[in-house]
């Protein structure tokens, strides 16, 4: 057990296919830029320590695996996690457009009520830009997300986009404090949120 | 944006049950190009959990145009039948709409009221904090299933809370189960010799030579048990509890339940049992996330036209939509299948009641998770019971979902009748100490397990079958795994995947490859320890 982990944060990257979901996420947390995209299977969900403002925290950040396509993303994806990554992409309005939707989404199947989100408006480095930076603002704006402009190409604000997210997070501590259920089970050695108190809350099998 | 399907695969599979998705994992997992497609909105067909509001929506079956079409060369299968639908027998409210004056007083001792007082409209508003199962299961700590998560690393999307406590019906009312050694010591229901009694018998169960059992190959578990003088009550225990027989069960597969009772004994909590967290739906799921990750494609809601197949008889594409989609296998649920093809004489069903309820049928100062094994009485079959309260994740603060099932012999009402009655109030405002029903749900499922399902006429077609009266999932995990190795006979089923530390991604840019590393998380063979620790903390 890592014992200086102030906590485990789910996160969650939404948003439509081809956006660059996986890129980002790759980014983060290898540092690594793949434009065939042959790289996500297999990929669950990617893990990543951050220090934030002195507290070291651990994040399990989700991919979609391919499940927003055909918008089949289960309910248990969306289940638990502390903050949402809605991704766009700046030459594409029809992404941008849709973010309303996983907008909506989030707020049917998130289980926590203030969880965080954070809108990306990815791909920045390309010329044939089709929503301008005001516009994306002002959709954050109006939802009362966090903003900002990335690619995970160029490697620009994707550090930040991760880390600001986070910090709003640590922030709301409802959100992560752990008020563990207790007495329950998993069976798997997994990265998931509010399991810090293992035995006289949740069991791990392994 | 409308993105079409790819329109060539491995593998189709149809419906999106437990057995569908199993296969579907294991087919991704070895690399299959795999199209996963669901004509329901929803994942999880027959086995799918539903909140309050969606399940009294739920379709009774799949409505399909009926013709066989003869096309140059090929022939066109309509999809699904209406023999394997759900058949809904009831659904009621027990409490008013709203209840109007409530808004005007607003003294505290109304807020503290408030609870009690339930109504449709509050119940709805909260619909989402409800996951009723079609299909509930509780899975054994050493069971098939809990291996197979482990061992494929599916573990890590679930949760679960474990069954805190057995009750079965003796003598006219609820008895604990004493199940596990501390549990049958500290039992002041039995006696210091049948204390003894029990845990010798036990003990012969699990470690008993064939000499023990010699002579009763073609008798009763129920013979033996007498004959070993155990008492009555004990008798009750092991018969019904423990074993989950009848009176009529064979001395050795009496033997053998009991062995799957206390060999789950230990690892978690203080029962062998299980329960999925948020309910048994998200176990489906489960498994179709594992199979997106390695590259399955998911499309539910889709309008599936029909099955298309050669002169030969052989499998070559489904109709989506306008689309055609090509592939060589099919696997598809029992109830999408063409009705032309399979012998439906003989189909059993499963009387299934849903409750809501305002307590537990055995109030204690905690929260219980409860399996009530209700014995066979007066020619109806035994009666399993499985109440669940809100921290399973499957119903509000307060309130129990309480399922009842049984074989079917009439209908769902009748079937159950005699043990809902002892457990609840018969009539509603009636006060005494048994807990009101605030809603009901009376419904027959299909019981597939036994229906035959060899597609001869169909090649490459394989069919899965639906829920069953199975605690666990140990015969969906066995077809699923039999279907599987007749498509891929050489290939692993359900290989562990790697977990995300082990995916080390090297290269920039070009020469990107995925290694999986090599040494494993070996999980310990003996959780003993661990468990005897968790049984523990359980307590307190
Ligand atoms: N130029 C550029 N291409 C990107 C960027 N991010 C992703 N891509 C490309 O966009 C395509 C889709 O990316 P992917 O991460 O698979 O998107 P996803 O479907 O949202 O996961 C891939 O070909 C990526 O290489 C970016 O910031 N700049
Ligand atoms: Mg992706």
């Amino acid at each position: 057990m890592e014992d200086d982990i102030l906590t485990t944060l789910k996160i969650l990257i939404i948003g439509e296919s081809g956006v660059g979901k996986s890129s980002l996420l790759l980014r983060f947390t290898d540092d690594n830029f793949d434009p065939e995209q042959t790289l996500t299977i297999g990929v669950d969900f990617k893990t990543k320590r951050l220090n934030i403002d002195g507290n070291n925290v651990k994040l399990a950040i989700w991919d979609t695996a391919g499940q927003e396509r055909f918008r089949t993303l289960t309910p248990s994806y969306y289940r638990d996690a502390q903050g949402a990554i809605l991704v766009y992409d700046v030459c594409n309005y029809a992404t941008f457009s849709k973010l309303e939707t996983w907008l909506n989404e989030l707020e049917t199947y998130s289980t926590k009520r203030n969880i965080v989100k954070m809108v990306v408006a990815n791909k920045i480095d390309m010329e044939n830009r089709e929503v301008s930076r005001d516009e994306g603002l002002h959709f954050a704006k109006k939802y009362k997300t966090l903003f900002i402009e990335a690619s995970a190409k160029t490697r620009d604000g994707v550090q930040s986009a991760f880390e600001e997210l986070v910090q709003q997070i640590i922030q709301t501590p409802d959100l992560w404090d752990s008020y563990s259920l207790g007495n329950n089970v998993s069976l798997g050695n997994k990265d998931h949120p509010a399991h810090t108190s293992q035995c006289s809350g949740y069991c791990n099998l392994v | 944006m409308e993105y079409d399907l790819p329109s060539d695969f491995d593998i189709i599979v149809v419906g999106t049950g437990m057995v569908e998705s199993i296969v579907s994992a294991a087919a991704s997992r070895i690399g299959k190009r795999v199209l996963h497609i669901d004509s329901n909105s929803y994942y999880g067909g027959l086995w799918a959990s539903f909140n309050l509001d969606s399940i009294s929506k739920i379709p009774e079956g799949n409505r399909s145009q009926p013709v066989v079409e003869n096309k140059e060369n090929e022939i066109v299968y309509p999809v699904g039948n209406d023999v394997f639908d759900l058949r809904i027998h009831s659904q009621k409210w027990h409490i008013p709409e709203s209840n109007p004056e409530k808004d005007v007083d607003e003294s505290d001792s109304a807020v503290a009221q408030e609870e009690h007082e339930w109504t449709q409209e509050k119940l709805l508003k909260i619909s989402r904090k409800f996951n009723i199962d079609l299909a509930p299961k509780l899975h054994f700590a050493k069971g098939d299933f809990v291996e197979l998560l482990i061992s494929s690393n599916i573990a890590r999307y679930s949760e679960f809370r474990s069954v805190s406590r057995i009750l079965t019906w003796l003598n006219g009312s609820l008895e604990i189960v004493p199940c596990s050694r501390s549990d049958v010591f500290s039992s002041n229901r039995v006696s210091v010799i049948e204390k003894r009694m029990l845990m010798k018998l036990l003990t012969s169960c699990v470690d008993g030579d064939e000499n023990e059992f010699k002579g009763y190959e073609g008798k009763t578990f129920q013979s033996y048990l007498k004959d070993r003088k155990l008492t009555e009550n004990l008798i009750h225990y092991v018969l019904y509890a423990i074993a989950m027989c009848t009176d009529d069960t064979l001395c050795l597969e009496g033997v053998e339940k009991t062995k799957r009772f206390l060999g789950s004994l230990g690892r978690f909590g203080k029962t062998p049992f299980l329960y999925s967290m948020y309910g048994s739906g998200e176990i489906t799921q489960a498994f179709c996330r594992l199979s997106a990750v390695f590259g399955g494609i998911y499309a539910l809601n889709q309008s599936l036209n029909g099955f298309i197949y050669d002169n030969d008889n052989t499998f070559k594409g489904i109709i989506c939509g306008k689309q055609r989609i090509n592939a060589t296998h099919l696997v598809m649920s029992l109830e999408k299948l063409p009705k032309e093809i399979v012998d439906f004489s003989t189909t059993e069903y499963i009387s299934r009641a849903i409750f809501i309820t305002d307590k537990s049928i055995l109030e204690d100062e905690r929260e219980h998770l409860t399996l009530l094994l209700f014995p066979p009485v007066d020619r109806k079959a035994a009666c399993v019971v499985l109440e669940l309260g809100s921290l399973t994740g499957t119903c509000p603060k307060g309130l129990h979902i309480v399922h009842v099932f049984t074989k079917q012999t009439v209908n769902p009402e009748d079937d159950l009748k005699h043990c809902v009655e002892k457990l609840f109030c018969k009539r509603e405002g009636e006060s005494n100490s048994s807990p009101s029903i605030l809603w009901s749900f009376y419904f027959s499922a299909p019981n597939t397990f036994s229906q035959k399902l060899e597609c001869e006429k169909l090649l490459n077609t394989y069919v899965c079958p639906g829920p069953d009266l199975d605690l666990d999932y140990d015969p969906a995990i066995e077809r699923a795994k039999e279907i599987f190795e007749r498509i891929y006979s050489n290939a692993e089923f359900l290989p562990r995947a790697p977990d995300p530390e082990e995916i080390i991604i090297e290269g920039e840019d070009n020469n990107n490859i995925i290694n999986e590393t090599e040494e494993r998380a070996e999980v310990p063979a003996d959780q003993g320890d661990v468990s005897s620790e968790l049984a523990h903390e359980d307590d307190t």
